[in-house]
């Protein structure tokens, strides 16, 4: 084992050894079978319903007639079905599953307790099931992020609860002394996921807190959900699946602490940048500005971490699904932030703070940066489950042209659209409806870009199926993007 | 990474930081605040709202009404929030504190809703002379106090603006701090009773309306509203909630809630269209979203019509009450 400790792919000089090691990894990773598998065929099947939903929200916005008047698919309720779908439906569950797989890995022990799994995969899916029908029905709380009614709050709390105790237990069983970068991460979204949940639920409804309060609770809840719960995951699967793809170690560790820890502290303090200039003590808001600004510090580290690594195999992004997918999530990342700090800033903030560039904002860190890692991490982790390499190179290579164009078409439209309306909306001269005019045709663009995105999930759910079904591949070369000449090795 | 106890301390500790640091402190700060009133306890601002105006909040909120419309208003010298009439001044923490749930949104495919309620025409006898007067009373005081940041407690208004003499009495709690006379005169905008006062009726800054249609910002126009958008405003891109009314055959008398609809959107001969329960309580949640009521925390902001001399006081750029509460990361 290199001093890394990250499970490389050994050198063919140390055959024997390496047989070893291979034959523990397919254990571990066969042992992992059930509970990840169950994780990924809910959270495909949630994204596939989200995807409906956010085509009927989309278009509904520009073409308020369309499907009206009726209770449950207006667009109100709509809106925040989505959103809440692919929150805790798609990208929770595909989190957690992509996270339970690296957990087992990098533990080196085979899968314990897969009951302790399974069940929480269950009564997730059942919370999220009956939340978004109340939702639907319209029991909505009113609390962005944190629609689901109460009661769906406990069966989501227990779930995790099973979730968060497994992730625990396996790691008091690991194998080894060093603990690998992604096991910061994971061990950090576990905890933190747990806390931010009782906290929110907390201060909002056993005790709840008095007036705007409420609302700084929802945003501080809303951010840390995205950073320390959805981008941990992300960041520590990018930790891995990058150095394990290329096989190389990560530059350096010490980058690597640095990141991790700068990460935990400043992003868990954004949270107030989504209400600038609102009804609140101005250094609330202040702290949460000066956090934002020096989130470019992990986004600093970790960019250049990666970079480092990757410096030279950058090539192999032409064959690698997993590493296309990875390294677009972790550039995604940096853009993400950098556009959090120029809007949070109150000059900017001032015209774009009621505008769609929110929107552009959240879509830029759920998708574009944690979802196309978990794509990513997926196209890797799913054949070592199933046994078969994944059956089209060219659907995989459709699927991520398709969401790449549709995340940067979206990204822009919005974020175009939404300065114009926010230019507007600050313009006294100009009538309120100007605001909303001048954003229609970009929110028809956006309807555009979500067209590519539903295009892309269902191919990829379509792949998916394939695989479950066993019509994968039977060969021991994973499927590439292109062609391999002759000694490109690559991995997979 | 060596050792397990640094990391579970750091990912607890740096938890632990951040929700000390944005909601247990601000709860501290301004999670306990009291209505402000005169010192006869009779001008009490803002007041606990009535049973239908709670229920309205339920059916907004399940409605996704705060998707696309915010309950905020921004201070002049960041927005032209006042300039588009959607207040008279900014909003300030009190203003919301028997909301539950808060609704300060981060869109605006819909304007801004935080006074919808003042917009409302006034009833019958005008409250003209007495509310104009109401409305420059805080701002005139406060331009007095405006070079002394208040450095006193959390909570306590700057200069407790309605007090005549312009030192703020140290570390006096607003809830029970002097208010100028001129505030009392001001009816109160409880209850989910469209009375409400606004200081601005006189000049009419809003707009009031319009041929075939019930006043503007009416009860019964916010009814046509949600019910047929369209008929109103034809470019508007607000959904139709035909699902708050109800269709039915007229029996007997026209119902005299029944909504005055024209054109495609009227139901056919002997039919009628009357709100349910749930769009009464809507609306009446709407007609109580009023916060112009002057705040001793903030200042009202210049533009104020009708009533001249009430041009915006120099103030540097402060943030209001709760910004003042010690901290040293107040901007500016």
């Amino acid at each position: 084992m290199n001093t890394t400790g990250i499970p490389l792919k050994d050198p063919a000089v140390s055959a024997a050894a390496g047989d070893t090691e291979q034959l523990e990894r397919a254990y571990i990773d066969a042992s992992t079978r059930v509970p990840v598998l169950m994780f990924y065929t809910s959270a495909i099947a949630w994204l596939i319903v989200g995807t409906v939903l956010a085509m009927v929200v989309s278009f509904k916005l520009h073409s308020p007639d369309l499907l009206s008047g009726i209770s449950f698919i207006t667009w109100g309720r709509l809106r925040p079905a989505h959103m809440n779908v692919m929150v805790y439906g798609w990208a929770s569950m595909a989190g957690m599953g992509t996270a339970v797989w690296l957990m087992a890995r990098l533990c080196r022990v085979t899968l314990r307790f897969p009951l302790l799994l399974a069940a929480g995969a269950v009564f997730w899916n059942v919370g999220v099931l009956i939340g978004v029908g109340a939702i639907l029905l319209g029991d909505s709380t009113g609390f962005q992020w944190l629609e689901f009614p109460r009661y769906v709050a406990v069966i989501l709390f227990v779930a995790y609860t099973l979730m968060a105790s497994w992730a625990v237990l396996m790691f008091r069983y690991r194998r080894g002394d060093q603990i690998y970068i992604t096991q910061w991460y994971l061990l950090g979204a576990f905890l933190w996921f747990p806390w931010l949940y009782a906290a929110g639920q907390l201060m909002l409804f056993v005790v709840p807190v008095q007036g705007v309060l409420q609302s700084a609770v929802t945003w501080w809840y809303a951010n840390n959900l995205l950073f320390l719960w959805f981008g941990a995951i992300a960041l520590g699967t990018a930790y891995y699946m990058i150095p394990k793809v290329i096989g190389r170690p990560v530059y350096s560790y010490h980058l690597a602490t640095i990141g991790f820890w700068t990460y935990a502290l400043f992003s868990s303090w954004t949270g107030m940048t989504r209400l600038v200039d609102g009804p609140f003590p101005a250094w609330m808001i202040t702290a949460s500005i000066a956090a934002t600004i020096l989130t470019m510090i992990p986004v600093a580290t970790v960019g250049l971490n990666h970079h480092l690594t990757m410096q030279g195999y950058f090539p192999l992004m032409r064959y690698s699904p997993t590493l296309r997918f990875t390294v677009f999530g972790a550039m995604s990342y940096t853009v993400f932030s950098i556009i959090g700090v120029l809007i949070s800033l109150r000059s900017v903030a001032s015209y774009v703070n009621f505008t769609q560039v929110s929107i552009a904002y959240t879509h830029l860190g759920l998708y574009a940066f944690f979802t196309m890692t978990i794509f990513g991490s997926m196209y890797y982790i799913v054949p070592r489950l199933v046994g078969r390499e994944w059956r089209y190179g060219s659907l995989i290579k459709l699927h991520f042209w398709a969401s790449a164009y549709g995340i940067g078409l979206m990204t822009l439209m919005l974020l175009a659209g939404g300065f114009l309306q926010g230019a507007n909306l600050e313009n006294p001269g100009l009538p309120f409806s100007e605001s909303i005019e001048s954003v229609l045709p970009y929110l028809r663009g956006r309807s555009l870009a979500g067209i590519l995105l539903t295009v892309s999930h269902f191919i990829f759910a379509y792949h998916f199926g394939l695989m479950l079904l066993g019509l994968g591949r039977t060969s021991t070369v994973p499927t590439f993007l292109n062609p391999v000449e002759a000694e490109t090795s690559g991995g997979h | 990474m060596k050792g397990l106890a640094p990391l579970f301390l750091g990912i607890f500790g740096t938890f632990a930081f951040s929700w000390v640091g944005l909601t247990v402190i601000p709860n501290w700060q301004i999670g306990s605040l009291n209505p402000q009133s005169d010192e006869e306890g009779t001008e009490i601002y803002p007041r606990p709202q009535s049973g239908m105006f709670a229920r309205g909040g339920h059916v907004y909120a399940a409605n996704g009404c705060v998707y696309c419309h915010s309950q905020q208003v921004r201070a002049d010298y960041i927005a032209d929030d006042i300039e588009r009439k959607w207040g008279n001044r900014r909003s300030a923490p009190r203003d919301y504190i028997f909301e539950r749930p808060v609704f300060l949104g981060k869109m605006r495919m819909g304007q801004d809703l935080a006074n919808i309620g003042a917009r409302a025409p006034a009833p019958e006898e005008s409250p003209a002379p007495a509310s104009a007067a109401a409305l420059p009373a805080p701002a005139q005081a406060a331009s007095p106090s405006s070079g002394t940041p208040p450095a006193t407690a959390p909570g306590t208004s700057p200069a407790s603006a309605g007090s005549p003499n312009a030192s703020p009495p140290p570390g006096q709690r607003t809830g029970i701090a002097s208010p100028s006379p001129g505030q009392m005169a001001n009816a109160t905008p409880g209850g989910s009773s469209p009375a409400a006062p606004s200081a601005q009726t006189p000049s009419a800054p809003w707009p009031i309306q319009t041929a075939g249609l019930p006043p503007m910002y009416s009860a019964a126009w916010h009814h046509v509203h949600l019910y047929a958008p369209r008929s109103i405003n034809p470019d508007s891109n607000m959904p139709a909630y035909r699902f708050l009314y109800e269709k039915r055959r007229i029996a007997g008398e026209r119902s005299a809630e029944a909504l005055q609809l024209s054109g495609s959107d009227a139901p056919p001969q002997g039919w009628e269209v009357v709100p349910t329960y749930d769009a009464k309580c809507v609306v009446a949640y709407l007609m109580g979203l009023n916060q112009s009521h002057p705040l001793k925390d903030v200042r009202s902001a210049g533009g104020a019509p009708a009533t001249g001399g009430a041009s915006p006081p120099a103030v540097q750029g402060a943030s209001p009450a709760p910004a003042a509460g010690g901290s040293p990361a107040a901007p500016k």
